[in-house]
């Protein structure tokens, strides 16, 4: 079963961080502890040994060791992020410069905004969401850092993706994909409601 | 001692075929995406290197340079301007080809002299 | 002769200014490049600061939209194509004739031209300023269809264009002379495996340039014809394909603007631990796999298009750990076993490999398609590329320049003035970047002139920080200023340091070495010659009294 996209996001990002710091905190020692004690010091002579063909395989081999555990992981939450099976809400995003139009085909309702007027679209919090996103002019991406995912929304094409909000409240979303002057205001908000309060918005936005 | 010249050709072989391995497994994972034929900019021209390397060696001892060369510089600047015009000034681009132009030939003569000059 | 001879170096007799502006001379050519590369640096520079004046608080104080575009448009193409790629080439069009015992190198009027064409793109690029749209303004790669004449009208953006097409090409060309060289004259006995470890990551870069910078001139040539012509990046195909171009040569360039410093690093490391490098075969099959890797990692850039096959991608980048890897052991392992003395490029050394480190890491990050889904376009992108560039590769650069400044000028640099400058750096890189990991996590977009309220205070934290680092660049300039005014001889070799360019005079002469060459006998010649001369210290398993 699929976790929420932000569930996704943080078990692999802690895996990533976790092997991360512990490759800084091993390559900040070893350079510490060189520079400590082998400083230069009245008569000592440097070692003249330059190669240890069996440390460099073994170091070589150790990294490509959590390296293919890494991709390993990646591919598995990537199969499960990217796919997007059709599911009961859907949403039609279209970017534009330098605004957001979100359509609820089917529902009859549309939710447009502007960098003067935020648009604000609501949808359900206990179910995965799938969404079409597409640009009307230029490229433009499609944020919402709550859930830890975006999109590119490119002119001619149509992305499809799903996403899974967890949990109710409010969520910024953003253009992070540079579209020229108003780029920095080309933000929307997403209501994460119960199914209950998803049903009345529609009906009061028809 | 000139087994170091010929062993040049090595490492830029060696790098083409990485660089055509990798462009293979891109097209096999891609389903022939174009993009993968990119990486034959890189292979080709040094594959060629190598092979020119190992036919025909480069042949050591003093070499004739000249220290300064006007002509050089005169083409670049015809070039860039002649480059530059092309936001929309045709004549620019004109004014600029005739200035490299000029540079061209200036550059030609001047190697004519200096081969002559060496007793080439 | 190691350390030897002290000549008194007096400033020698300034050139005619012909001698300058046409010298065929690789060392001339190389010094107009790094002239032109620092002062493009420290113009894209001041536009960083009035962008971080900016960014210190929320809403718009100083520039308006558009002329923030401008700003982080020219900063950050200035920086890559008029700075950190030609003083890296530079760097190498100086040392690699001198290191492979090369009276000048290969096709000298070839690297000349390239540096007038490299310096007329410059000024194309920048004189965008003085037009009436401005210069360019659709980042320093440009995609469309925003760089189309419709969406980002003005001759601005086509001197962008050009200037750009320009500044790579004159680059290439330069490139191409530096690998000539060592492919065709290397001198008499420096056979490819004797060839210093700077050499060998020049070497490595130029294949880099050669396989990936006519992709980019032919790019620029054919945005110039989409904005002038149209019809060549139709739809949602065309947007793809151009980004396709552009990041093919994007990435491979980040990897110029690195391998050239790393090689620096490991000159360094190796003469200040006053050891031969650790892992030099090791070292040159990292260098060839990690090179030939980096052709292949572009579309992890277009992770969230869901255009490209982004598995392969994300295998190939993250694949860049392994070389990645064996290069920082070797670092390390050069420094153990060690006599280490900590002169200012030794500092600068450390520096770059303790801080590209945080960059690298961040890289493996991104590299999983999942995770940049989140930070891609977000100032935590800002903060690993800049950890890689600045506190990586420009730190990796002033260690090159430390070290080799009293060779390429017969002056010493003022020794306490380099580490204050170098601690004032170290605190402005960190103090200025690392927050921006934070604010791009927390879901800060990047290339934005105004934020959300809630990103002031590291915001201004980053701000405080380009303080530091603009005085810590000051400090090195005054550096340079008093070295050369109150001049400290520096004679052959300084250091004591291991491959052939020490054995010349500093500066070396115009055919780069008046007395025969030493005999190149491994990659640290110099090195070996002390070595035979000295008794090595006790073998092991010698008893303690006689």
């Amino acid at each position: 079963m699929k976790a929420g996209t932000h569930q996704e996001f943080e078990g692999l990002f802690s895996l990533y961080m976790a092997i991360g710091i512990g490759v800084a905190v091993l390559v900040f020692a070893a350079v510490g502890f060189a520079l400590v004690h082998y400083r230069a010091r009245g008569d000592r002579r440097p070692s003249r040994v330059s190669e240890m063909n069996r440390i460099e395989i073994g170091v070589a081999t150790l990294i490509l060791l959590i390296v293919a555990f890494l991709v390993t992981r990646t591919f598995t939450v990537e199969a499960r992020v990217d796919s997007a099976p059709k599911e009961p809400t859907t949403i039609d995003v279209t970017a534009f410069q330098w605004g957001w139009r979100f359509v609820y085909p089917g529902q009859g309702v549309e939710v447009i905004g502007n960098s003067n007027d935020e648009p604000t679209f609501a949808v359900p919090g206990d179910e995965p969401v799938h969404f079409k996103l597409t640009s009307a002019d230029v490229l433009h991406s499609f944020w919402i850092p709550g859930e830890r995912f975006k999109r590119a929304a490119i002119p001619g094409r149509t992305n499809e993706f799903d996403l899974d909000f967890e949990s109710e409240g409010t969520e910024d979303g953003l253009c992070t994909e540079f579209c020229g002057l108003r780029h920095s205001d080309m933000r929307f908000n997403v209501w994460v409601l119960s199914k209950a309060s998803y049903r009345r918005w529609l009906a009061a936005h028809r | 001692m000139s087994r170091g010249a010929k062993g040049g050709g090595g490492p830029p072989l060696a790098w083409a075929c990485l660089l055509l391995t990798l462009g293979a497994m891109l097209a096999i994972w891609s389903e022939g995406d174009p993009s993968s034929l990119l990486f034959l900019v890189g292979a080709i021209p040094l594959l060629a290197l190598s092979a020119w390397n190992r036919a025909s060696p480069a042949p050591g001892g003093p070499r004739l340079l000249a220290r300064t060369s006007v002509p050089v510089v005169v083409v670049a600047l015809g070039a860039a301007l002649a480059a530059v015009g092309l936001t929309g000034g045709l004549w620019l681009v004109l004014i600029g080809s005739e200035i490299a132009l000029f540079g061209v030939v200036w550059l030609a003569r001047e190697v004519a002299l200096e081969r002559r000059g060496a007793g080439r | 002769m190691a350390g030897g001879a002290q000549i008194a170096a007096p400033a020698p007799p300034a050139p005619s200014a012909m001698g300058w502006l046409a010298a065929t001379d690789h060392k001339r050519t190389a010094a107009k490049v790094a002239v032109a590369a620092t002062f493009f640096f420290l113009l894209s520079g001041v536009l960083a600061l009035v962008m971080r004046a900016e960014l210190a608080q929320p809403g718009l104080q100083f520039v308006s939209d558009h002329t923030y575009d401008e700003l982080f448009t020219m900063h950050g193409s200035g920086m890559i194509y008029l700075f950190l790629t030609p003083v890296a080439l530079a760097l190498g069009l100086y040392l690699v004739p001198l290191q492979v015992g090369a009276a000048q190198v290969a096709a000298p009027r070839l690297a000349l031209f390239g540096f007038w064409i490299y310096l007329c793109g410059g000024l194309s690029m920048y004189s965008g300023f003085l037009t009436d749209n401005g210069a360019g303004s659709d980042t320093w790669g440009a995609t469309l269809p925003l760089a189309s004449s419709g969406n980002t009208p003005g001759v601005g953006m086509d001197l962008w264009v050009i200037g750009v097409g320009l500044a790579v090409l004159g680059s290439l060309l330069i490139a191409v002379t530096i690998l000539l060289t060592i492919i065709r004259l290397r001198a008499p006995g420096m056979t490819m495996l004797r060839m210093p470890v700077f050499c060998w990551t020049m070497l490595a870069t130029t294949f880099m340039v050669v396989a990936s910078f006519p992709v980019m001139v032919v790019a620029m040539a054919l945005l110039l014809a989409e904005r002038h012509i149209g019809g060549i990046f139709d739809g949602a195909t065309g947007s793809v394909a151009y980004q396709q171009l552009f990041w093919f040569f994007g990435h491979p360039v980040v990897y110029v603007m690195f391998f050239p410093f790393v090689g620096a690093v490991g000159e360094v490391v190796s003469t200040f631990s006053r050891k031969r490098f650790f892992g030099y075969r090791a070292l040159v099959v990292s260098l060839l796999l990690f090179t030939a890797l980096s052709m292949a990692v572009w579309g992890h850039h277009l992770f969230i298009l869901g255009a490209v096959p982004n598995q392969y991608y994300s295998l190939t980048s993250q694949l860049l750990a392994v070389p990645a890897g064996i290069e920082y052991l070797d670092l390390i392992a050069t420094m153990i076993g060690g006599a280490i003395v900590f002169r200012t490029p030794m500092l600068f050394a450390v520096g770059f490999i303790l801080q590209f480190l945080i960059g690298g890491l961040t890289g493996i990050i991104v590299a999983s398609p999942p995770l940049d889904y989140h930070v891609n376009g977000s100032y935590f992108i800002v903060a690993h590329f800049h950890y890689t560039l600045l506190a990586g590769s420009l730190f990796g650069l002033l260690a090159g320049f430390h070290y080799w400044f009293p060779k390429m000028t017969g002056a010493m640099l003022r020794e306490r003035l380099g580490k204050l400058s170098f601690w004032v750096l170290v605190l402005g890189a960190n103090l200025t970047f690392f927050p921006m990991f934070f604010l791009g996590f927390e879901g800060m977009p990047r290339r934005v002139a105004d934020y959300a309220p809630r990103f002031g205070n590291l915001n201004l934290l980053s701000s405080i920080g380009a303080g530091f680092i603009a005085l810590g660049i000051l400090m090195v300039l005054a550096n340079v200023f008093v070295s050369l005014r109150r001049r400290e001889p520096a004679g052959d070799d300084p250091w004591g340091a291991q491959t052939l360019e020490w054995s010349t005079s500093s500066p070396p002469p115009h055919n780069n070495f008046g007395a025969a060459l030493p005999a190149i006998t491994s990659y640290a010649p110099l090195l070996d010659r002390r070595e035979a001369e000295e008794p090595e210290r006790e073998p092991r398993g010698a008893e303690a009294s006689a």
